[in-house]
């Protein structure tokens, strides 16, 4: 059951990306969020994408 | 502060200047074309410098609308190199195994909030966004440091959303394992 709302972390990596850029249909949130609730390292993933974005905003500032 | 002193103190930020314009535009010619007309529109408009802001964050405000008009300028070239680079597939099978999931741990980064006070680790992050492929890295930054819209940067470019997305997300990818590797793990 809910198996079609289950992602790998291939492809939740893919969409932590696009979630930054704003790309992410509802769905997609909904699968994301469902992914990261259960898989630690996607989430630490998703901490370093957000901090990369952070650092680089900062570049010669 | 006087002319004579903004003047001194605004051609002293051309060197960080020029690594910033370099590191976004991956062409010399044109940061330095950037770059110089930054430092004449920051010496012209001196007297919009009300002293609220620090000097440097307010002349690479000026860089930043400076690097867009040069993309606008060399948009034939820029959307060719965007174009061959969205045409490469980089599918990172070495992260994952065959049923998708990852192969090994991310390296936990701690408090990585400390490393934006070294001087040190903005080297390493400018020498990340430098290994990346010239497309990728002006599409990133266009992104993250230019904080443009993702369809205006796909309209730079000339290229699609979806190609814009993957660009976006290799680079990260890649910009991730440099940083583990160069910074986090050491």
């Amino acid at each position: 059951m809910m198996g079609w709302l289950r992602i790998t972390c291939r492809q939740a990596q893919v969409l932590l990306s696009q979630r930054q850029d704003g790309g992410l249909g509802p769905l997609q949130v909904l699968r994301l969020r469902l992914h990261l609730t259960a898989c630690d390292w996607c989430s630490r993933v998703a901490r370093q994408f957000r901090f990369i974005s952070e650092a680089v905003r900062r570049i010669g500032s | 502060m006087d002319a004579g002193s903004l003047q001194q103190a605004v051609a002293e930020l051309r060197p960080t200047l020029l690594r910033i314009a370099r590191l976004q535009l991956r062409n010399d010619a044109w940061a330095e074309d950037a770059v110089s007309e930054t430092l004449i529109s920051a010496l012209e408009g001196a007297d919009r410098f009300g002293g609220q802001s620090q000097l440097k964050t307010w002349v690479v405000g000026i860089l930043k609308h400076k690097i867009i008009d040069q993309f606008r300028r060399s948009g034939r070239e820029v959307s060719l190199e965007a174009a061959a680079e969205a045409a490469q597939v980089e599918t990172f099978d070495e992260l994952y195994k065959q049923d998708g999931h990852r192969i090994n741990e991310p390296l936990e980064w701690g408090d990585p909030e400390q490393a934006l006070s070294r001087v040190q680790f903005f080297e390493i992050l400018q020498m990340c966004v430098d290994e990346l492929p010239a497309a990728l890295a002006r599409v990133f930054m266009m992104r993250e440091w230019l904080e443009l819209e993702t369809q205006q940067i796909c309209k730079e470019n000339d290229i699609t959303s979806t190609n814009c997305f993957v660009m976006l997300h290799r680079a990260r990818v890649r910009l991730r394992e440099c940083l583990e590797m160069r910074w986090f793990a050491q």
